[in-house]
């Protein structure tokens, strides 16, 4: 049982092993062109954005407290280090203490409300940072530019293996310059238009010079390391230094590990805990009935795709790949798996991608239709194994629920749970179920949809396709617009004749309770509102 | 659950004929040296006990067919850090030559390190064995008195509304498992029928189970449900027979008063038998003490086993599984002890 391991970007709740993100170091192709002349991005072309509910943030924010957050997972391989995490409550311990350049907004846009006043490509290989002046870290020190090349050179080191080092890999570590002290220049080995959009990735938080994971924990954030013990507990206290003005609130933040979210949602309801992490659906209503608390749901943008491998039988002919994909029903797909607490989605992914392609008619089940195009490839009374493995919470649900969609087209989908499939026959399957997290579409592509691609499931694209010419100029498009429309070229292959049928984003569902104040669903990679943005926007009433 | 033991006394006696003290007479094949030379005799067997389940673990976590390298890496396995990892099991070593530098460092107390948190397995333990010893022991000393109290309490008042009352609520507790008390307790006391105790037991890292007497409550009494029911009926059917033994009747037809007979003559008799089964107990509290741990998010060494199993944490699997096994073995020498000095019948055989 490996599931307290995840990916940083997984949203997926109970999830798994980070498999993904360690080999992904090794084969990354770099990124993506997504944010070119600094912060300038493409409109939202999302079909919904979250509202806040405003129901947390009544009344002026008031300080003091000692903010208890269980956070499912855990163990003792559980670490703090600014750039890295290994387990999900690493994930609630590293917002505390560490910032980055940039940060995602609410709707999981970009904005330059991090520690940088600015960051801006000056060429298509160029990029250059200016920090905001005065910043001091927990012991201090003002960040500097000398701070800022040691971070990125940490993160970039082989030797360290962190997470952020293949989303940065066109940094040439070595020709990162010092303008002055609060401006560094990036020179990149190849163009590359979204190290922006790795600069604003939690996990890639900045660290002043000389940082180690076994030395002081000191960062900028909101609350410094006070103690932790791995796998039961953390605690951190108010950094009195801290530079936005006001924040943070509480004077103590305790994170605790719950490797049984039955006894974390007992913990709430006791009133032990003020929050916890991916509250079990059958427990929403208890939470809800119980008075007291409230319940924080977020769209997510993890997804469990069922990948056909194009280029194995029967899946050669696309409409049976076509066929597969009108057999999900996919709200029914949501209801089962997520009890509703998801969004159907498209066979696309990267949903929040500002070029994220909203045009596309909306797949729905149709079962003649899919007889027919088997009937016309010669495969009707189809066999199939689909081989999963509990990882990612869903994983096996959503196989046997498709495969029992599947009858009504006289197509016999066999559900093989195999406990060794990532060490053994990963990649090499005709029919299979995967996990992927948070992540925006070029970066997505080259993890996953490229022949150089690390974790190919589909071996997408085909051979005869332009798909890779479009994918290598959309790096080289430095105009937002115009890399759209490349994109949503890309999406229109994938959509027309791809090996993924994804059926659901997932949302994050979390509890906490009404006495906590300024908690709003957002669009986000990490639970309960970015944790409270590193707990230092939100407070006791 | 008096049968599941290792053996009695008395038929362990005859295996160490020729591996026993020598001083003993000649004539008394197999008792020989007294209590002293018995203790010694079981302490060996213990010993040996150990060595077989220490080769068992061995080859049932390091020794298995395949990689045991590449099992605990899975995907994120790299040839540098598969060799890495080789070396520090040792991996690269004739099996036999594995086993033994294993064994060699266990008896000097060397338990490796711990794969997943990188420290050494006695620091990664130490504080979680401390609270789960202080949780069975807290149930151990509720539960072993108050289950001695109502078995024999029972057998006297036998058929009568005392012992029906408690057969009943034994029979119900000894059949509900532990998951389901501690959950019901949980929804009584903590969230949902009264708020008077927590629902989970935080014990924070540094200090002392002891001075968080209420945190200790709950995981406490879930354990004494889960103990006492055993042990108080063993206590019944052994009182029972004995009250209705010649002896008793002896004393009785003597006319000693009855507190007397109970005290003297019946109750000493009455607890060998119970004596195994408060070993077994015991012994399962440590192991069986996870559930708990795991309902009530206590820090102890459940926590950390299901934790280092999941993580194929193979040192700390290792660790674990030795210390549970020598757990029960000295508990049982304990209770063979204990059973040897409170029936003067087995003490004057020896």
């Amino acid at each position: 049982m490996a599931e307290n391991r995840i990916p940083p970007e997984d949203g997926t709740g109970g999830a798994t092993i980070s498999r993904r993100e360690f080999l992904a170091r090794a084969g990354y192709l770099a990124g993506g062109v997504m944010i070119a002349g600094g912060l300038a991005a493409c409109s939202s072309g999302q079909g919904t954005s979250p509202t806040p509910s405003g129901g947390g943030s009544v009344g002026a924010p008031k300080r003091g407290g000692n903010f208890r957050l269980g956070v499912t997972g855990g163990g003792s391989s559980d670490i703090i280090d600014g750039q890295t995490i290994v387990t999900k409550p690493d994930q609630a311990r590293l917002v505390a203490g560490f910032e980055t350049l940039l940060v995602y907004d609410e709707n999981y846009k970009l904005t330059n409300d991090g520690l940088a006043e600015a960051v801006t490509q000056d060429a298509p290989d160029k990029w250059t940072i200016l920090l905001k002046k005065g910043i001091e870290f927990q012991n201090g020190k003002t960040i500097s530019s000398d701070d800022v090349i040691y971070s990125l050179q940490r993160i970039l080191s082989a030797k360290e293996g962190l997470f952020g080092a293949a989303g940065l890999a066109s940094i040439d570590p070595n020709n990162i310059t010092k303008v002055d002290a609060t401006t560094v220049q990036l020179n990149l080995k190849q163009a590359d238009s979204t190290i922006g959009d790795q600069l604003g990735q939690y996990y890639n938080g900045m660290v002043p010079t000389g940082y180690s994971r076994k030395g002081q924990q000191i960062g900028t954030g909101p609350y410094k390391v006070q103690s932790f013990t791995p796998g039961q507990q953390s605690v951190h206290v108010r950094n009195p230094n801290y530079w936005r003005s006001g924040q943070p609130y509480f004077d103590q933040v305790t994170i605790i590990d719950f490797p049984d979210p039955s006894a974390q949602v007992n913990a709430l309801l006791s009133g032990q805990l003020d929050a916890i992490t991916d509250i079990p659906f059958a427990q929403i209503n208890v939470a809800t009935a119980h008075g007291g608390l409230a319940i924080l749901e977020s769209q997510g943008a993890g997804w469990l795709p069922l990948c056909m491998a194009i280029d194995a039988e029967p899946f050669t002919d696309v409409r049976v790949r076509e066929a597969f994909r009108l057999m999900a029903n996919r709200p029914q797909i949501v209801e089962q798996v997520l009890s509703g607490h998801g969004r159907v989605a498209n066979d696309l992914y990267s949903p929040f991608d500002p070029c994220y392609a909203t045009d596309f008619p909306q797949r729905e089940q149709d079962i003649p239709q899919a007889m027919s195009l088997l009937k016309a490839a010669g495969k009707e009374g189809l066999t199939v194994d689909l081989h999963t493995t509990p990882g990612a919470a869903g994983m096996v649900d959503e196989a046997k629920v498709f495969a029992e969609q599947c009858k009504a087209a006289g197509v016999t989908v066999n559900v093989k749970v195999d406990q060794n499939y990532y060490g053994d026959q990963y990649l090499k399957l005709p029919f299979s179920v995967d996990f992927w997290g948070t992540r925006n579409y070029l970066p997505q592509v080259a993890n996953g949809s490229l022949p150089t691609a690390p974790y190919n499931e589909c071996h997408w694209p085909p051979k005869d396709s332009n798909y890779l010419s479009l994918y290598k100029q959309a790096l080289a498009e430095v105009d937002p617009d115009k890399r759209c429309s490349i994109i949503h070229e890309m999406q229109q292959l994938e959509y027309n004749e791809g090996g993924y049928i994804i059926p659901f984003f997932n949302n994050l569902v979390d509890s906490y309770s009404s006495k906590v104040q300024g908690f709003n669903p957002s669009k986000a990679t990490l639970n309960l509102d970015s944790f409270g943005h590193g707990y230092r926007t939100i407070w006791f009433a | 659950m008096a049968t599941e033991r290792s053996g009695s006394p008395s038929t362990a006696d005859p295996a160490f004929v020729t591996a026993g003290p020598r001083s003993a007479a000649p004539g008394r094949v197999g008792r020989r040296g007294g209590i002293l030379g018995f203790i010694v005799r079981r302490l060996l067997l213990g010993l040996l006990v150990l060595f077989l389940v220490s080769i068992v673990v061995f080859a049932a976590t390091q020794a298995l067919p395949g990689d045991p390298a590449r099992a605990i890496l899975g995907r994120t396995a790299t040839p540098a850090s598969l060799a890495a990892l080789r070396e520090q099991l040792h991996l690269n070593e004739p099996v036999v030559q594995q086993y033994f530098t294993w064994i060699t460092g266990l008896l000097h107390g060397d338990l490796g390190t711990s794969l997943a948190a990188q420290v050494p397995v006695t620091t990664l333990l130490a504080g979680r064995l401390l609270n789960t010893a202080f949780l069975v022991l807290c149930a151990g000393l509720i539960s072993i008195p108050l289950s001695i109290a109502i078995g024999s309490y029972a057998a006297l008042r036998r058929d009568r509304a005392f012992d029906v009352g408690t057969s009943v609520g034994t029979l119900l507790f000894a059949a509900l498992p532990e998951f389901v008390v501690g959950v019901t307790l949980v929804v009584l006391f903590a969230t949902t029928v009264l708020h008077v105790l927590p629902a989970i037991s935080l014990i924070p890292p540094g200090t002392k189970p002891w001075t968080q007497p209420k945190e200790m409550i709950l995981p406490t009494l879930t354990l004494v449900l889960a103990v006492t029911p055993y042990v108080s009926r063993i206590m019944r059917a052994s009182m029972i027979e004995v009250l209705e033994s010649d002896y008793v009747e002896m004393a009785r037809l003597k006319g000693l008063p009855e507190r007397i007979v109970i005290r003297r003559h019946a109750l000493p008799n009455a607890l060998g038998p119970t004596f195994q089964v408060i070993a077994i107990n015991l012994a399962y509290l440590a192991g069986g003490v996870i559930v708990v741990e795991y309902i009530f998010n206590y820090a102890g060494i459940g926590g950390a086993l299901r934790d280092a199993v999941s993580t194929r944490d193979l040192p700390v699997v290792q660790a674990l599984a030795m210390l549970i096994a020598t757990l029960y073995v000295v508990l049982n020498l304990l209770a063979d002890i204990a059973t040897i000095l409170v029936t003067p019948r087995l003490r004057t055989r020896l």
